[in-house]
């Protein structure tokens, strides 16, 4: 049972880091919460489905094609959801704006693709593993791995990454520094696309290629981000598989409707305690 | 000739005298329009799609026979898409302005849960597939009239094969976290105690939960001889299977009809998962042992054949459309009459009347027309042509 628990739990919990950082890096740029990150979770386990199950493309080409299509979401909400509420952000139409557009992706791929479940393609020839050491629990895990290691390269070793923490740290700043802010705005979201669907094809054999997964990852998407603390990656990190892991054990302690009852229990109990987030930093206050 | 005012009162007063005379006539020619609620698009499109085939079929073949009493059968077919607003619109427009004599459908609760009152006030003769219990009230909605079976029923079949055939006596009940999950899991674990059985597990599972182990490992250790098995989702069925093939179990699975849905092939990990699954069906659409169809089933096959495509759809559809065009005919060309009363009347009449799909009895205080007899188990694994083999232990 312990190893199940591990297992599975390690599994959806790096599925739900990697939603939480596709909220962080879409937040870092536009100070937006944008409520499609969990359709582009869905949409990696569709569009991996749709390429390689039914193009039949091979798998690394189908991943790269993937990645590329959520991108291109990404930068669509930018255009779309983002870009014309950013200036009355204190108004919070985001909200509206970004769950009108993730409404719309879900209800588009119902009708295109199905509203019942799909396979999902095995990705790697292995037989030999099996039980909780079966590719679809590692997978997500290596996804996430990479994923929070290829940021910090990103962020602390290339231009282009300090750009995005200097516009995430203070874009009138950087914009007044010559930054092309929007552009790497734009950039950002695209980037975003791509880890949301990285979350979904690696999740895919345990998620399958579903429409209705979209609420679900922008859910407990969302928990990591509340837990982590706004913006903080290896918080996100640290809270999803903490998430992953309290919610199999309680799936296997208290059954699957009560450990959902668990979860938002010890979410409230724990933003109760740390409203900033176990990771984050208490604001500050300018005087 | 000079028309005078006067004469075109009289004419006018002649036409107005002349015309209940003329009414019968028209009555007669008029064609018996159908209302067919449909839900050809949409998330819940598949049955409708059957369905439709076997209505069309029907309408056509009964035209091409002279209609019935010289009466053509028209079918007015509105797309409600499984959303009961819609299917709320049709109700109404086929009801005032199409003016229909019957209605076929809808063929999902949700919708039919949302118009059967308003067909009830408007007094239409409506036949429908849907399974929820409470759509059948004989004081609330004389009208209204199951050719399938109904929850209960569904429920019925699968404890007596757990009970009798399978002789369990330890079950588990699992359903999903929809409304209809949560009431049937409800209604079967009460059915199953009440029958001295003993429920060692229950659960409502997220239908979008990745990983079924939990669930499956407490009803393992539980002690479950059966699980059953209340839900419309591929996916999580799937999962379940998948996962006692994982845990090496060859606990039974016995339930809900979308257990032999194709889509759950594509999602198994191994084909042998599929193995000693029990999907509710039907004694008309399962091949027997000797691999056939029953006598009238074949027949009906035999009609379809290069016309009706069977292998995208299941048979029971297509024969539950055939048999509610040929009950509103029928019930036209017993009576002489579209009327409402009259339609009503002879399907109140009707005892072991021999349709495709199943052999319906209506009384006036009994609108559930199928009967659980006929409800039978089929090894979901065996779809061929939409139809099922019977599970093992049917004589």
């Amino acid at each position: 049972m312990l190893a199940s628990i591990l297992a599975s739990g390690l599994a959806v919990g790096a599925i739900y880091a990697l939603i939480g950082i596709t909220y962080n890096t879409m937040f870092a740029t536009s100070r937006v919460m944008s409520f499609t990150a969990g359709q582009l979770g869905m949409l990696g386990g569709v569009f991996g489905s749709l390429f390689i199950l039914q193009f039949q493309l091979p798998v690394l080409p189908g991943l790269a094609l993937t990645l590329l299509a959520a991108a291109a979401i990404g930068v669509v909400t930018e255009f779309v959801a983002v870009r014309p509420v950013l200036k009355s952000l204190d108004q919070h139409l985001y909200v509206l704006s970004t769950l009108a557009l993730a409404l719309m992706i879900q209800q588009v791929t119902a009708i295109e693709w199905s509203t019942e479940p799909r396979p999902f393609p095995r990705l790697l020839e292995l037989t030999t593993a099996h039980g909780p050491w079966d590719q679809k629990y590692w997978l997500p895990v290596v996804a996430c791995a990479v994923t929070i290691l290829g940021l910090e390269y990103l962020y602390k070793r290339t231009l282009v990454g300090r750009a995005f923490v200097a516009v995430a740290e203070d874009n009138f700043a950087a914009r007044a520094l010559g930054l092309p802010e929007r552009n790497l705005r734009v950039a950002s979201y695209a980037l975003a696309g791509a880890i949301g669907a990285l979350a979904g094809f690696s999740g895919g054999q345990l998620l399958l290629a579903f429409f209705a997964n979209g609420p679900l990852l922008n859910f407990y998407g969302f928990i990591p981000v509340a837990l982590g603390g706004l913006g903080n990656n290896r918080g996100a990190v640290i809270g999803g598989l903490a998430l992953g892991l309290f919610q199999q054990a309680a799936n296997f302690t208290v059954g699957g409707i009560f450990s959902s009852v668990a979860v938002f229990t010890l979410f409230i109990i724990i933003l109760l305690a740390a409203p900033q987030g176990l990771f984050g930093a208490a604001p500050q206050r300018r005087v | 000739m000079r028309i005078t005012r006067r004469d075109l009162s009289r004419a006018t007063l002649a036409g107005l005298a002349a015309a209940p005379l003329a009414r019968p006539a028209l009555a007669q020619t008029e064609a018996v329009r159908i209302g067919w609620l449909a839900a050809m698009t949409g998330p819940s499109s598949a049955p409708a799609i059957g369905f439709n085939r076997g209505v069309l079929f029907a309408a056509n073949a009964l035209n091409a026979d002279g209609g019935v009493k010289g009466r053509k059968i028209e079918i007015i077919t509105r797309d409600t898409q499984g959303d009961p607003t819609k299917a709320v619109n049709a109700t109404q427009e086929m009801i005032s302005q199409a003016k229909v004599h019957a209605i076929w459908g809808p063929t999902n609760s949700g919708e039919s849960l949302a118009v059967t009152a308003i067909m009830a006030r408007a007094k239409m003769p409506n036949i429908h597939p849907c399974v929820v219990d409470q759509l059948i009230d004989t004081r609330r909605y004389p009208n209204a009239f199951r050719t399938a079976p109904s929850n209960g029923q569904w429920d019925d079949a699968v404890r007596a094969y757990c009970l009798n055939v399978l002789k369990v006596r330890k079950v588990a009940v699992i359903g999903d976290t929809t409304g209809y999950g949560v009431s049937a899991v409800k209604a079967s674990v009460a059915a199953f105690q009440k029958d001295g059985a003993e429920v060692v597990y229950q659960a409502n599972i997220d239908a979008t939960q990745p990983d079924m182990t939990p669930d499956m490992l407490r009803a393992r250790n539980a002690g479950t001889e059966a699980i059953i098995i209340w839900s419309v989702s591929t996916g999580m069925e799937a999962r379940l299977f998948n996962t006692r093939g994982n845990m090496g179990w060859d606990v039974p699975f016995v339930g809900h009809p979308s257990m032999a849905s194709g889509e759950i092939g594509g999602l198994l990990s191994r084909p042998a998962n599929w193995e000693k699954v029990f999907a509710i069906g039907y004694k008309s659409c399962s091949y027997g042992a000797d691999g056939n169809l029953p006598a009238k089933s074949q027949e009906l096959v035999s009609r379809l054949q290069g016309k009706v495509a069977l292998d995208d759809t299941l048979l029971w559809w297509v024969a539950a459309g055939v048999d509610a065009v040929n009950l509103i005919a029928g019930a036209v060309e017993a009576t002489g009459s579209s009327s409402n009363e009259a339609i009503i009347r002879h399907w109140n009449s009707l005892t072991k009347h021999a349709g495709y799909f199943g052999t319906y009895s209506f009384t006036p205080d009994e609108h559930n027309g199928y009967p659980t007899e006929e409800v039978v188990m089929s090894a979901a694994n065996t779809a061929k042509h939409g139809a099922f083999a019977l599970a093992p232990g049917y004589g």
